[in-house]
């Protein structure tokens, strides 16, 4: 283990710092190539409190397809809390995405479909609770979210990269005369 | 023995004739004062403010901020931390030149996180904090450093607790990294503290891995037991008894609930692994171990393994409960016996707190149900008064016996030398 500050030390040390850069620059790029190569998608959320942006930079959206009806479930066994789950959503033309089936294993989506991983987050009778890791919005200083609405009902795009990736492209207002 | 101690001490040595004053002085030469730290504590102070103010308008416009520029801070931070670090080093400045580089490495890792959040970007696995690992245990081995050595020991725990806890998976890949790549480095440079960190470290995980999975808990020694025998075949005793200390703590607290809890056949049930897979697996770890201790010539401390024996098999209520006890008593005993034989004084202190607590256990399991209570504590406090009263003059002298025997000079051992566990 070199202690001194040897040419060849320097070396490795200024190489693992490039490859700290490069990473880092790597996640931006995996977010860029999201958008740019991913499947679109629009989600439904039920209002947003706002009241929480006062102190902190982010909302939490609750998203309609948070809930699947536990006929939904495609799995050998039973579902358990905190697995990770494959959700086949059915995206149409324009319209919201609806969940369709909650796998295991990776499903094959149709044209119209797409698949967003989740985990289960609660096990009811008859339905099940999911989280996407997506219901943490930063809201970004420009966002129209800004201007202090009380609870909107929001529209939130979400692009899904094909190597399974996800993000949230936008959140918009949902006003049918004024959307986008 | 500090150099204010030599300077106060060292005229009246000289004054009783002791040492000579040319002694005295080759003395003082031999300690020198220490060198003033190349940065004082006040610029230090002052920079960490300006650091602060820095941090903090940066974080209070953080969502305002274009995506390039807070893409270009998390950048610029990152290489200067680590620049700063070096070119400490180069100086000669090893604690703030650590210290940067252990910056750089925290700054690495909130990069990569306040990437993906600035992304709005969402991973399934953890092979983006995966690299935060396989960066900081790459920087240990780069650096002569303990604290970039516990560095990468934490940063996998915490890892390892958010894939398990947001992501619902357990990260292998992270748990190997830190067992091989941090376990090797401490393998060739032990160190005491790393040995207990990286062993909590690992019990962290494996502990994780239990509860992730759904296993019965008693699988969690499996792991533990692993640390506890790589410990075994660690040529440093210190170091290896420091590696050996959570793992030994983790099943003496879990022997001691069986104790106190085992009598419900409801906890024994939630215990109770395939017995052929667990048994086999234990076997498995007990004959490295053996073999180590073998190797090592240390099979006197062989009954450690007393505290995993198996009894949650037994059928549970009372012929449990006292399994259990007998087993405490003959773990305790051990290491009485032991800490005799070497004439440790902090084994033996040990060996004692042991053997009241196994002591207590079995009062309060046996005798709560049939005495009164005024009785039973009297009757327990007694118990323990005596008891302690004979160990510590059992010890006591044993350790006079074992003194007088190396003490061969012409001083006589003083008494203060018999009573450090008084």
């Amino acid at each position: 283990m070199p202690t001194r500050s040897t040419p060849s030390h320097r070396m490795l040390v200024r190489l693992l710092v490039a490859a700290q850069l490069l990473y880092v620059l790597g996640v931006a790029g995996a977010g860029y190539a999201t958008t740019a190569y991913g499947q679109h998608i629009i989600l439904a959320t039920s209002p947003v409190d706002l009241h929480g942006l006062q102190y902190e930079s982010f909302v939490r959206l609750r998203y309609t397809i948070a809930e699947a009806p536990l006929t939904a479930w495609r799995g050998p066994t039973s579902p358990q809390r905190r697995q990770s789950v494959y959700v086949l959503l059915s995206t149409g033309a324009d319209s919201l995405a609806a969940v369709v089936g909650v796998y295991e294993a990776a499903p094959r989506p149709t044209a119209g479909q797409a698949v967003l991983r989740g985990w289960v987050t609660d096990v009811f009778p008859r339905t099940l609770g999911l989280r996407y890791n997506l219901e943490r919005y930063y809201v970004p200083g420009d966002s129209p979210l800004r201007l202090g609405k009380t609870s909107p009902a929001v529209r939130v795009r979400v692009s899904i990269a094909p190597w399974g990736q996800a993000r949230i492209e936008r959140v918009e207002l949902f006003k049918p005369t004024a959307v986008r | 023995m500090s150099r204010k101690f030599l300077e106060t001490e060292s005229p009246a040595w000289v004054a009783d004739g002791l040492i000579t004053a040319e002694q005295q002085q080759r003395l003082l030469a031999r300690y020198p004062p220490d060198a003033v730290q190349a940065v004082g504590l006040l610029p230090l102070l002052g920079s960490i403010l300006l650091l602060l103010s820095a941090l903090s308008i940066v974080a209070a416009n953080w969502q305002s901020l274009p995506t390039q520029v807070r893409l270009g801070l998390l950048l610029s931070t990152l290489a200067a931390a680590y620049a700063g670090g070096e070119y400490f080093l180069r100086r000669g400045n090893r604690r703030v030149g650590h210290g940067l580089i252990g910056l750089g490495l925290v700054v690495f890792g909130v990069s990569i996180i306040l990437t993906s959040q600035l992304y709005q970007l969402v991973g399934y696995d953890v092979s983006g904090l995966l690299a935060w690992v396989v960066v900081g245990v790459l920087l240990s081995y780069l650096y002569e450093s303990q604290a970039l050595v516990l560095l990468p020991i934490i940063i996998g725990a915490a890892v390892q607790t958010y894939c398990t806890q947001a992501l619902g998976t357990f990260s292998y890949a992270t748990m190997g990294l830190v067992a091989l790549g941090s376990g090797y480095r401490w393998w060739r440079r032990p160190d005491t503290i790393v040995a207990s960190v990286l062993a909590t470290g690992l019990l962290w995980q494996a502990a994780l891995w239990v509860a992730l999975s759904h296993s019965k808990i008693t699988w969690f020694f499996i792991p533990a037991m692993l640390v506890y025998a790589a410990g075994d075949w660690h040529p440093e005793r210190p170091a290896s008894r420091a590696l050996q200390g959570p793992p030994l703590v983790a099943a003496y607290l879990f022997a001691l609930g069986l104790a106190l809890f085992g009598e419900t056949d409801q906890y024994a049930g939630l215990l109770r692994p395939p017995v052929l897979a667990y048994l086999g697996a234990l076997a498995a770890v007990f004959a490295l171990s053996v073999a180590g201790k073998r190797q090592r010539g240390r099979l006197a401390s062989l009954p450690d393994w007393l505290l995993l024996l198996p009894g949650f098999y037994l059928p549970g209520g009372l012929p449990l409960a006292i399994a259990t006890l007998v087993v405490l008593y003959a773990h305790a005993g051990s290491v009485l016996a032991r800490a005799h034989r070497s004439g440790e004084a902090e084994q033996l202190t040990l060996g004692t707190v042991l053997f009241v607590v196994a002591t207590m256990v079995a009062y309060f399991k046996l005798t709560w149900a049939f005495l009164d209570k005024s009785l039973f504590f009297l009757i327990g406090g007694v118990l323990l008064l005596t008891m302690s009263w004979y160990l510590r003059r059992r010890n006591a002298q044993r350790l006079a016996a074992g003194v007088a025997t190396v003490a061969t000079g012409p001083t006589p051992p003083s008494t203060s030398d018999k009573s450090p566990t008084a």
